[in-house]
C-alpha cells in the first residue's frame, strides 16, 4: 500500500528521464549519469533534511523550486514565440549552448533533484528509514535503464523543441509535487490570483478616479464583483497553468517553414515542405502531453485523494458571566492533536470556532473561518489544516498565527480545568470577519 | 561613435526588451508575495520610491516608441520598394528573397498571370509589384501607440501622482490641496439614468468671489479644481451633537464627521474623558426613499463602557431623552470624503483603452479576411531578383509566388 503512492513519483521520474534522453539525442550516457546522481542527491539531501528540522520548512522550498519551474517555463515560452515569429533571431550562441554535453548534463541533473526530493517529502510521510531510502535509489536507478530501453522503441520521428522538452519536464514536476497535499501548486496559485485580481481590480478604480461601488449600477457591480470570486481564482490559475504549453505549442505551429522558392521542382518542394509541416507535427505531441499532464494535476489538486478530519461542530453556552469553559479531557481530548470544532450561538448571533494543539504543543483558538475567505472552514489532513474555500493549506505550525489564509485566532485563557473564552469577543470576532470576507466576496472593495 | 549610436538604437527598438522589462517586474511582483499579502500596493511603492525601478519603468514607453519609429522606417522603406523607386532593396524588409540567373527582359506576361489569381499588379521599367489585401500596419501602428500610452501613463502617474483628502461639507468653504475656494452651497445625491451609475453626485460651490459663477463637481468623467481631479469617495454626514448624562450634567457638544452612509453603517463618536461612546448611523426612511436625500434621522446607542444604556432615534433638530440621558442634533449637514489628485497619467491610460479598441477593431478583420501579401520582381543585367512576403495565408501566397517564379524559369528555358 506505502509503494502504491510513489507510483505517481516513479511514473513521474521516468517520464522525465524518457524525455531528456529524446531531448538530448547522443547524449544518453551524460543524461543517464547526472540524472541518476540528481536524482540520488535530492532524495538523500530532502531526506537528511526532514530528518533533522521537522516541520513545513522543505515542503515550502521544494513548492518554490518547482513554482519557479513553472515561471522559468513561462520565460521559455515567450521566448520561444517570439523566435518562432522571426527567421534569424539572433540567437545562435544559444544554440552552441544548447548542443553541449554540459548542457545535457545540467538539464538532467536540475531535473533529478527536484524529482528526488519529492519523492523524500513522500517518504518522509510513511516510512523515512534509510533502508527505503536506498531502496528508492535502487527503484529510480532502474527506471533509467527501463527508460533507456523505451527511448530506443521510440521512432526516429519523435522529436521536441528546446522548449517543448522544458514544457514536458516541469509539467512531469508539478504532477508529481501533486500527488502530495503539502506540495501542491495549484491551490495556492488560486488564491494569489483572487488576491492579485481583487488588488488589481481595486487599484485600477482608484487610479482611474472610477467612482465606489455605492454609486455603480447593480448590475454592473454584480460583473465587477465576479472578479473577487474563487471561481476567478480558478480560472485565472489555469490561464496561468496551462498558457506556457500552449504558448510552446503555438510557437511550434508558427515555426516558420524553410523557403523553397529558390527550388524550381515544383514536386520537390512540396517534398520539403510536406516533411517540415510532418516534423513540426510531431513536435507538437510534447507539448500536448505536457498539457494533459498538468491537467491530471490540476484534477489531483481539486480532487485530492486524502479524507479531511472535519468533525461536527460540538454546540457550546456560555455562563452567566459570558465566558465559555472548553474541558481539556472529556469525551473530547484538546491535546489529541485533532482539530475540535464547536458552535457558539447567543442572541441569534452564532460563531463557529476549533481549538487545535499543535505540534508544538500550544493550544490554539480559532475561529473556523479566514479573514479573507467565505466562512466555509476548514478540515485537517496530514500536518495541515486546509480553507475548504480556497483549498489553501495552512501548516499546523502556523495555525494561530494571525494573517493570509490563517484562521483568526481567539484570544482564550488556559487553566487547569480546561479553555476559558470570552462569549462576546467571540461573537464579535466572528460576526467582524464574516461580515468583511462576505462583503469583499460580494465585490466590495 | 556611429557604432555607438547604431548599437543604443538597436536596443530601443529590439522587440525582446519590452517582455523582458515586463518579466522582471513579474519576477519582482513573485518575489514581494512571499513577504507581504498587498503585493500589488508593495510594488507600486517600491517602483514610486526606488529610482531604478522608476528607470526601468520609464524604459518601457521608450521602447515602445522606439518600435513605432523603426517599423515606421521598415514600413516605408517597403512602400518605396515596392514602388519600384528603390535602388536596392534593403535586407529583411520581406520573408523570401530570390535571385534566378535569367535574360529575360520582360515581366508583362507575369502581369497578366498574377492580374488573373486576384493580385493587384504595378508595371515599371523594370520591375513588376503585385500585392492584395489590407496592410496591419496601421493596427499596429495603434497598438504600439497603445502601449507607448500605457506605460508613459502608468510612469507619470507612479512618479508624480499626489493626492489630498479633504471633507466637502455644505456650508463650509471648498478644501483644495492649493488652500480653501468657495463655500460649498449644496451636496445633491439624485438618480443617474446612466448606463453605468446608479446615481448622481453633484457638489455645488459658489465662486471665491460674491456673484461668482457656482461651479458644480460630479462624479464621473472627474471634474478638476486648480489642476487637480475631484475625486468624490465616501459620503457622510457633519452631526452637530449636544449630550448630558446624570453623571456629565454639565453635558457634551461638539461636532462629528461621520462616515455612516448607506443608511445601516455605523460609526463611533467617542465623549472624551468619560466612559461614554455613540454609536450612529443613518435609519431607512419608511417610504424607501434615499436616508441621504430627505430629512435625516439618526439612530443611536449610548454605551458606557461595554453596556448599552440608552437606544432610540432622533432627527435633526430633534432631541431624545430618557432616564435623566439628554441627546440632541441640533443641526446636520451633508459631507463628501474627497480626493484632490494631480495626476497627468489618467489621461493617457484612458487613450490607451481607446487606441488598443481601435487597433483591435482593425487588426482582426484585416488579419482574417484580407491579409496583406505582396512580391516584387526586379530585372536586373544578369538576373531577376524577387522578394516575398504575406501577413496571412501564407501557404498560398507562397504557391503563388513560387509559380511565378517557376514561370520565369521557363521562359528563360524557351529563351535558350
Amino acid at each position: 500500500m506505502v509503494a502504491m503512492k510513489f507510483i505517481p513519483h516513479l511514473l513521474s521520474w521516468l517520464g522525465i528521464v524518457l524525455v531528456l534522453l529524446r531531448g538530448f539525442p547522443g547524449r544518453r550516457t551524460v543524461v543517464t549519469v547526472a540524472g541518476s546522481a540528481g536524482f540520488a542527491a535530492g532524495l538523500g539531501g530532502a531526506f537528511v533534511f526532514i530528518s533533522s528540522t521537522p516541520g513545513d520548512f522543505l515542503f515550502s522550498i521544494i513548492r518554490d523550486l518547482v513554482g519557479g519551474g513553472l515561471l522559468l517555463l513561462w520565460g521559455v515560452s515567450v521566448a520561444a514565440i517570439y523566435r518562432s515569429g522571426v527567421r534569424d533571431f539572433p540567437l545562435s550562441w544559444g544554440e552552441r549552448l544548447l548542443s553541449t554535453p554540459l548542457y545535457a548534463g545540467t538539464a538532467a541533473l536540475v531535473a533529478g533533484i527536484p524529482a528526488g526530493a519529492i519523492c523524500a517529502c513522500r517518504l518522509s510521510g510513511t516510512e523515512g528509514n534509510a533502508p527505503a531510502f536506498l531502496l528508492l535509489v535502487l527503484v529510480a536507478v532502474a527506471l533509467v535503464f527501463a527508460a533507456l530501453a523505451a527511448e530506443k522503441l521510440l521512432p526516429p520521428s519523435v522529436t521536441m523543441s528546446q522548449a517543448g522538452l522544458m514544457a514536458a519536464v516541469v509539467a512531469l514536476l508539478i504532477f508529481s509535487s501533486s500527488a502530495i497535499l503539502r506540495l501542491d501548486l495549484f491551490s495556492p496559485l488560486t488564491m494569489k490570483v483572487m488576491k492579485f485580481t481583487h488588488d488589481f481590480v481595486h487599484q485600477f478604480f482608484e487610479s482611474m478616479l472610477i467612482p465606489d461601488h455605492l454609486f455603480i449600477r447593480d448590475y454592473l457591480w454584480g460583473y465587477i464583483g465576479f472578479l473577487f470570486g474563487k471561481e476567478v481564482g480558478f480560472w485565472g490559475g489555469l490561464f496561468i497553468w496551462f498558457t506556457p504549453v500552449v504558448i510552446v505549442a503555438l510557437a511550434v505551429s508558427f515555426e516558420r517553414l524553410p523557403s523553397v522558392a529558390h527550388i524550381r521542382r515544383g514536386a520537390e518542394r512540396r517534398k520539403i515542405m510536406a516533411a517540415a509541416i510532418r516534423a513540426r507535427r510531431i513536435r507538437l505531441v510534447i507539448p500536448v502531453l505536457a498539457a494533459v499532464i498538468l491537467a491530471a494535476a490540476v484534477y489531483k489538486s481539486r480532487f485530492p485523494s486524502v479524507e479531511y478530519w472535519d468533525p461536527k461542530p460540538v454546540p457550546v453556552s456560555a455562563d452567566p458571566t459570558g465566558e465559555i469553559l472548553i474541558p481539556k479531557k472529556g469525551d473530547i481530548s484538546l491535546e489529541d492533536g485533532k482539530l475540535h470544532k464547536y458552535l457558539f450561538k447567543q442572541g441569534g448571533r452564532e460563531a463557529r470556532f476549533f481549538i487545535l494543539t499543535t505540534p508544538a504543543g500550544n493550544l490554539t483558538v480559532d475561529l473556523d473561518a479566514c479573514a479573507i475567505c467565505k466562512p466555509d472552514g476548514y478540515g485537517q489532513a496530514e500536518g495541515t489544516v486546509i480553507c475548504y474555500y480556497c483549498k489553501t493549506l495552512i501548516p499546523l505550525e502556523t495555525v494561530g498565527k494571525p494573517g493570509g489564509c490563517n484562521p483568526v485566532p481567539i484570544p482564550f485563557t488556559e487553566k487547569a480545568d480546561g479553555v476559558h473564552i470570552d462569549g462576546i469577543t467571540l461573537i464579535n470576532n466572528w460576526g467582524n470577519t464574516v461580515q468583511a470576507t462576505t462583503r469583499i466576496k460580494e465585490g466590495g472593495k | 561613435m556611429k557604432r555607438l549610436l547604431s548599437a543604443v538604437w538597436g536596443i530601443l527598438s529590439s522587440r525582446a526588451l519590452s517582455p523582458l522589462v515586463i518579466g522582471f517586474f513579474l519576477l519582482l511582483y513573485i518575489g514581494i508575495a512571499f513577504v507581504t499579502d498587498d503585493t500589488l500596493t508593495a510594488l507600486m511603492e517600491i517602483t514610486r520610491t526606488n529610482i531604478f525601478l522608476t528607470v526601468m519603468l520609464a524604459l518601457l514607453p521608450l521602447f515602445s516608441a522606439g518600435r513605432i519609429v523603426e517599423e515606421t522606417g521598415r514600413y516605408l522603406k517597403r512602400r518605396r520598394a515596392l514602388a519600384g523607386d528603390a535602388a536596392a532593396v534593403p535586407a529583411g524588409l520581406f520573408d523570401e528573397t530570390v535571385a534566378l540567373s535569367s535574360t529575360c527582359r520582360s515581366l508583362t506576361e507575369l502581369q497578366g498571370r498574377l492580374d488573373a489569381v486576384g493580385y493587384k499588379t504595378r508595371l515599371t521599367a523594370n520591375a513588376l509589384t503585385a500585392w492584395r489585401g489590407g496592410s496591419g500596419f496601421p493596427a499596429r501602428m495603434l497598438f504600439l501607440a497603445g502601449t507607448f500610452c500605457l506605460f508613459a501613463g502608468i510612469f507619470i502617474s507612479l512618479s508624480t501622482r499626489t493626492s489630498f483628502r479633504g471633507t466637502v461639507i455644505e456650508g463650509e468653504p471648498f478644501p483644495a490641496p492649493s488652500g480653501n475656494g468657495g463655500i460649498v452651497e449644496r451636496i445633491i445625491l439624485g438618480k443617474a439614468s446612466g448606463l453605468f451609475l446608479s446615481k448622481s453626485l453633484d457638489m455645488e460651490v459658489a465662486g471665491p468671489r460674491p456673484g461668482g459663477i457656482t461651479e458644480k463637481f460630479g462624479l464621473y468623467p472627474p471634474s478638476r479644481y486648480k489642476g487637480a481631479y475631484v475625486y468624490p469617495r465616501y459620503l457622510g454626514v457633519g452631526l452637530y451633537l449636544r449630550f448630558s448624562a446624570p453623571d456629565l450634567p454639565a453635558g457634551y457638544e461638539d461636532h462629528a464627521i461621520l462616515s455612516i452612509y448607506p443608511a445601516g453603517k455605523e460609526a463611533s463618536e467617542e465623549i472624551p474623558g468619560t466612559p461614554y461612546r455613540l454609536m450612529l448611523s443613518l435609519a431607512k426612511p419608511d417610504d424607501g426613499s434615499d436616508p441621504y436625500t430627505g430629512r435625516m434621522v439618526f439612530l443611536f446607542k449610548l454605551l458606557k463602557g461595554k453596556e448599552v444604556v440608552l437606544t432610540g432615534k432622533a432627527p435633526t433638530g430633534g432631541e431624545f431623552s430618557q432616564g435623566g440621558y439628554r441627546l440632541s442634533f441640533p443641526d446636520s449637514r451633508r459631507l463628501v470624503i474627497t480626493d484632490f489628485i494631480q495626476d497627468s497619467g489618467v489621461l493617457l491610460i484612458w487613450t490607451s483603452v481607446i487606441l488598443f479598441i481601435a487597433a483591435g477593431c482593425i487588426w482582426l478583420p484585416v488579419r482574417v479576411l484580407f491579409p496583406r501579401r505582396e512580391m516584387l520582381f526586379m530585372l536586373e543585367p544578369d538576373e531577376i531578383r524577387a522578394w516575398s512576403r504575406a501577413e496571412g495565408r501564407r501557404g498560398m501566397h507562397a504557391g503563388v509566388f513560387h509559380e511565378a517564379l517557376d514561370t520565369l524559369e521557363a521562359t528563360r528555358t524557351a529563351i535558350t
